[in-house]
């Protein structure tokens, strides 16, 4: 599939396992991050936070921080007011000014903010501004949200529900009533979130003679963010530039919409000099987008007497927290594109219920959406094997869709492209040692040990499309990817591209790809970014599709240059156009491969010898193109369409022991076996599933941002957020099966999200496991040492 | 999370930083010590603590060593936890001490963490002060009418408090020896590798005929000092070092321990049950150590 593609002998970089071009910066600390950046006369941005859940704001007045010396300006919500617009929402309506206009609607939102000459000079400023609240009764949870006469956070909408909508797909009904058994549960999956080593940061700069604005900074989706700043910032898109810069990671939510509106209306205000503002870890804890899924679920699984599946029904009430600024509704979406997992299952019913509560706005989060779902379907598999008296790994393989019956369409409409499940399956069985493992269990529990093994099987849904967040009030088909490709007139390569550095490595699939294309080493291929008025159309990190969205969009501009080049060639050397082909960098006769062409003498002359080109041929050794999926369509009235490209799909073998006096549960085994189609890097796709595999361990066992019964965060540092280090992430025995996508040019399926749905459900299956003997079940995570005690205790342990 | 103002300086002497100590107390100005800031410097910047000067002993020469006095050990207070951890004398001497000493923070944290600045800090989540009074530690105070010794009894006083006047500076730690034949154990339970305890037990026993002598066990991470559990090492004493015996002294750890603290990680109860079940298991660890 790779060979197919392109014009070599021999293919050197794509699908190997090379060394990522943008290793050595990293390395060795070049790189430039934001607070990195220092622009002249550039002001520092601190920012005062709400410290009520929910409150009216009667008066704010920070002229006593304007006379602090080192302030040059101050920010009001009278001026937000006055210069600025709510963040645009979907569903519409629900999200607000960067500062708190009326009333705060959560612990940490911004209220007032300072620029001064030095962080620590706008901190003191902070203190100098007084603000009066009245204290309005929080909401602290879905369920309080939903109560009748609750206090609302909107009041215009009369009504704390974001939307409530039911899906049905297929006879929901009817299977349940003619199932030989049903298993149902209620589970609670508690908040986690993004956490990336750095938080978001930006420079801005309001040109007031220009009236245009730059935002240097952390931007995950550089021209998505662009485009809100020109929308709640009063400029038109061509005004508002945003350079993205390298990033010290994301997961989601990086781009700091509040913070970019905040300092550049200070830039404004200070007579537009530059304003940096970079988020501290507390912030990032309150209020940076790092909180999402907070959930509530109550499902139910039916099964015919021989264990095959034939209807789910999931009902889904989801704390979106205090705005939907920050795109957590669409992680309510998303399961559509993969909601009955890995199986047959003819008939499902999503009922959904988004509310608001005076929690955190929740964000996008690796994977957005499907984890907890996965969590859910997974823990009912289960329970159904354990009813059922069935293996839990034979009863997923009788319901696996058939490797023959790709394209799949499930009942929520999206279509898989192809898999071979029993194939990953038979295969993480045999590394595990299945059998083995099962008697190793057997002693153990006969020793009086609590030790749990789990079988779990999830689809990664890759290479996301708008279509697949339609239902929530998302607009559009399609995500443009472009890129464009440049060679110099000494014949060197340049890709450009509209995003930045996050960690995955598309820099190097980008370089992989014009290497072998053309016959070049890797590292003479020059990647880089170009600021959002500059850039092609493009989207940037996002829904597992980066990889192959570059990887197909530096394949079509590549494509247009070899066509333009053949041209050049078969013109100078006087042949038919047909008589030219690429071929290991060289532009050549078939029928006489010595007498050719190479890239740079056919770069040089179009750019230096005019005479010699094809009459009206431009002197233009550059192509761009703009990738989107293939056959994406608008969704029917059930929110039924074609979305995400690709179905990548794993399945982890799981070992755990619970110690039976404290709770604490330890991984004593884990095991990996996944099919993203073709491995473009294959250390890369390993990188990508050793990271999500550790943050699903955090979500699992550790991570939990909670609240008290009046909304206020108690997670407010890393003493309190735990996300697992090298000592608490296992490590796992690998192996992987190629199934390669055939919708996508080399054959690869997104793959930057996918163990983050597998892992939390495989560990807290394998938890469940260790405690089914005793009779108890977990069924919040994270399955925490005092939560898990709690259980051993009511079944008289501990 | 940037620290409010300070003024900072950094004297070359103990005795010089005890001319500023006691001048900024006379002046009524609230100074800080800073012995390594793992702890301070978060609080500074979180601005929780916001002292108008910080005393830095980061330069005061003589203060960082690990010697012999006699059968006994001494460690200069700003003597660094990874120095101590690395020393073969501290290994050799002060097994216990050592192992604690292990269990403090993670490599980076003990690169700068001070041995006098954790005993100083008082926090009640560290395995020092538990330590400190399971094996009867003395702490030498310097001040401005000179020095005194404070037996570890004395020195915890609450929660992050200890009986260090404001003018005054731990300059050293004295280390007894464990009489010969003492098993010693120390075992916490925290979250994460690394983590401060959210429970943690430390104790010694000694063996005489079969017979549990000498008993201490001392409970960190669930009040606001460390405390001794005497009701459990009263059961104890005189009694079989057995499986047996070690759960019913745990258990009355358990029972006997003053109402825990409480965090979104740990319960008031689980704390209890934490302590129940990390009295057993050093009780069980001391035992195999004991002559």
């Amino acid at each position: 599939m790779i060979r197919d593609q392109l014009p070599t002998s021999q293919v050197r970089y794509v699908g190997r396992e090379v060394t990522r071009i943008e290793d050595p910066g990293l390395v060795a600390g070049s790189t430039q991050f934001i607070d990195n950046l220092a622009l002249p006369g550039m002001l520092h941005c601190a920012i005062l936070r709400s410290p009520h859940p929910h409150a009216r704001i009667i008066r704010v007045n920070a002229n006593p921080a304007l006379a602090l010396d080192g302030v040059v300006a101050v920010l009001t919500p009278e001026d937000v007011r006055r210069l600025a617009n709510p963040a645009l929402t979907a569903p519409a309506g629900w999200g607000t000014h960067c500062l708190a206009t009326d009333k705060v609607r959560f612990v940490g939102e911004p209220v007032a903010a300072v620029a001064a000459t030095s962080r620590h000079i706008a901190e003191d400023a902070l203190e100098l501004i007084e603000v009066e609240y009245e204290p309005l009764p929080p909401v602290a949870t879905a369920a309080e949200a939903l109560a009748d006469g609750a206090p609302l956070l909107f009041e215009q909408h009369g009504s704390n529900v974001i939307q409530a909508r039911v899906y049905d797909w297929g006879e929901v009904d009817r299977v349940f009533a003619e199932a030989d058994q049903v298993v149902r549960s209620s589970f609670r999956w508690n908040r986690v979130g993004a956490n990336p080593t750095e938080t978001f940061g930006c420079i801005c700069q309001w040109d007031l003679a220009d009236n245009s604005l730059s935002c240097y900074g952390s931007y995950q989706v550089p021209s998505f963010w662009g485009l809100a700043r020109s929308i709640s910032l009063n400029l038109p898109a061509n005004k508002v530039r945003v350079i993205s810069q390298p990033m010290g990671g994301a997961f989601g939510g990086k781009g700091g919409a509040r913070a970019t509106d905040i300092a550049a209306l200070l830039s404004r205000k200070a007579g537009g000099r530059p304003v940096k503002y970079i988020e501290d870890r507390m912030e990032y804890l309150l209020a940076g987008f790092g909180q999402s899924w907070d959930r509530h679920y109550e499902a139910a699984l039916a099964l015919t007497a021989d264990g095959t599946m034939t209807g789910l029904r999931v009902k889904l009430i989801d704390d979106q927290g205090a705005t939907a600024e920050g795109y957590g509704t669409i992680s309510v979406a998303k399961p559509l594109a993969a909601f009955t997992g890995n199986y047959r299952i003819e008939a499902a019913r999503y009922d959904t219920t988004l509310v608001v509560t005076n929690r955190a706005p929740t964000a996008p989060y690796r994977g957005y959406g499907p984890p907890p779902h996965f969590l859910v379907l997974e823990s009912l598999v289960d329970l159904a094997a354990r009813q059922l008296g069935v293996d839990p790994a034979e009863l997923r393989r009788r319901n696996y869709i058939g490797k023959e019956q790709f394209p799949y369409t499930i009942p929520s409409g999206n279509e898989y492209d192809s898999g071979d499940y029993a194939a990953v399956l038979d295969k993480a069985l045999a590394l595990a040692e299945y059998p083995a493992l099962r008697r190793r269990q057997a002693e153990a529990r006969t020793a009086g040990r609590l030790v749990g093994i789990s079988v779990v099987s999830t689809v990664e849904p890759g290479v996301f499309d708008w279509n697949a967040y339609a239902t929530v009030g998302v607009q559009g088909v399609g995500v443009p990817e472009g890129v464009r490709v440049v060679v110099d007139i000494l014949g060197n390569v340049t890709v450009v591209v509209g995003f930045n550095l996050q960690g995955q490595g598309q820099y190097t699939i980008a370089a992989q790809v014009v290497a072998d294309f053309f016959g070049l080493e890797l590292g003479a291929v020059r990647v880089t970014t170009a600021p959002t008025d500059l850039a092609p159309p493009h989207f940037g990190q996002g829904g597992s599709r980066l990889g192959v969205a570059v990887s197909s969009a530096v394949l079509g501009a590549c494509r247009k240059l070899e066509a333009d080049f053949r041209r050049v060639t078969a013109h100078l050397l006087g042949v038919p156009l047909d008589e030219i082909e690429l071929m290991d960098g060289r532009f050549r006769m078939k029928s006489r491969p010595d007498a050719g062409m190479s890239l740079a003498e056919v770069a040089g002359l179009m750019l230096g010898r005019s005479d010699l080109l094809p009459p009206g041929m431009e002197p233009n050794p550059q192509a761009s193109c703009v990738w989107t999926a293939p056959g994406r369509n608008a969704p029917d009235d059930q929110g039924r369409c074609r979305s995400y490209l690709t179905a990548a799909n794993a399945t982890h073998v799981v070992m755990v022991e619970i110690d039976r006096d404290t709770g604490h549960t330890e991984i004593l085994k884990y095991v990996v076996v996944d099919d993203c189609g073709t491995r473009l890097n294959p250390a890369m796709v390993d990188g990508q599933i050793q990271g999500a595999i550790a943050q699903g361990v955090g979500a699992a066992l550790y991570e939990e941002y909670v609240y008290d019964g009046q909304a206020n965060p108690l997670v407010t540092t890393f003493v309190d957020y735990l996300m697992p280090t090298i000592h608490e992430v296992p490590r796992t025995e690998r192996d992987f099966v190629v199934t390669p996508s055939p919708t996508t040019a080399f054959g690869a399926k997104g793959c930057g999200e996918g163990a983050l749905h597998t892992t939390p459900a495989a560990v807290i299956c394998a938890v469940n496991d260790a405690l089914a003997p005793l009779g108890v079940a977990l069924t919040e995570t994270p399955a925490s040492p005092q939560r898990v005690w709690r259980l051993l205790r009511q079944a008289g342990l501990g | 999370m940037k620290p409010a103002p300070f003024d900072y300086h950094a004297p070359r002497t103990l005795e010089a930083a005890i001319a500023l100590l006691a001048r900024f107390e006379l002046e009524g100005v609230e100074a800080r010590v800073l012995a390594g800031g793992q702890s301070l410097m978060p609080m500074l910047a979180m601005r929780v603590a916001r002292p108008q000067v910080l005393v830095d002993l980061g330069k005061v020469e003589g203060l960082d060593y690990i010697r012999a006095d006699g059968d006994a050990l001494l460690i200069g207070a700003m003597t660094t936890k990874t120095a101590a951890a690395e020393s073969a004398l501290v290994a050799a001497q002060q097994p216990l001490f050592h192992a604690a000493t292990r269990l403090v923070g993670h490599r980076q944290i003990r690169n700068r963490g001070s041995v006098g600045g954790s005993f100083a800090h008082a926090d009640p989540a560290s395995e020092y002060p538990a330590v400190a009074l399971v094996q009867d530690l003395q702490f030498r105070a310097r001040g401005p009418s000179g020095e005194r010794w404070i037996p570890a009894a004395q020195f915890f006083v609450s929660y992050m408090t200890t009986r260090l006047d404001p003018a005054e500076i731990l300059a050293e730690v004295r280390l007894p020896p464990l009489p010969p034949g003492t098993g010693w154990a120390i075992q916490e339970f925290a979250r994460r590798s690394g983590d401060l305890a959210l429970a943690g037990i430390a104790a010694t026993l000694r063996r005489e005929r079969g017979q549990c002598t000498d008993v201490r066990i001392c409970a960190f991470g669930v009040n606001a000092t460390a405390v001794r559990l005497p009701a459990a090492e009263q059961a104890l004493l005189g009694r079989p070092a057995d499986g047996e015996h070690f759960s019913r002294a745990a258990a009355i750890a358990g029972e006997s321990l003053e109402e825990p603290m409480s965090c979104i990680h740990a319960s008031a109860d689980y704390r209890r049950q934490l302590v129940r079940v990390l009295t057993g298991r050093c009780l069980e660890e001391a035992a195999t150590r004991a002559a």
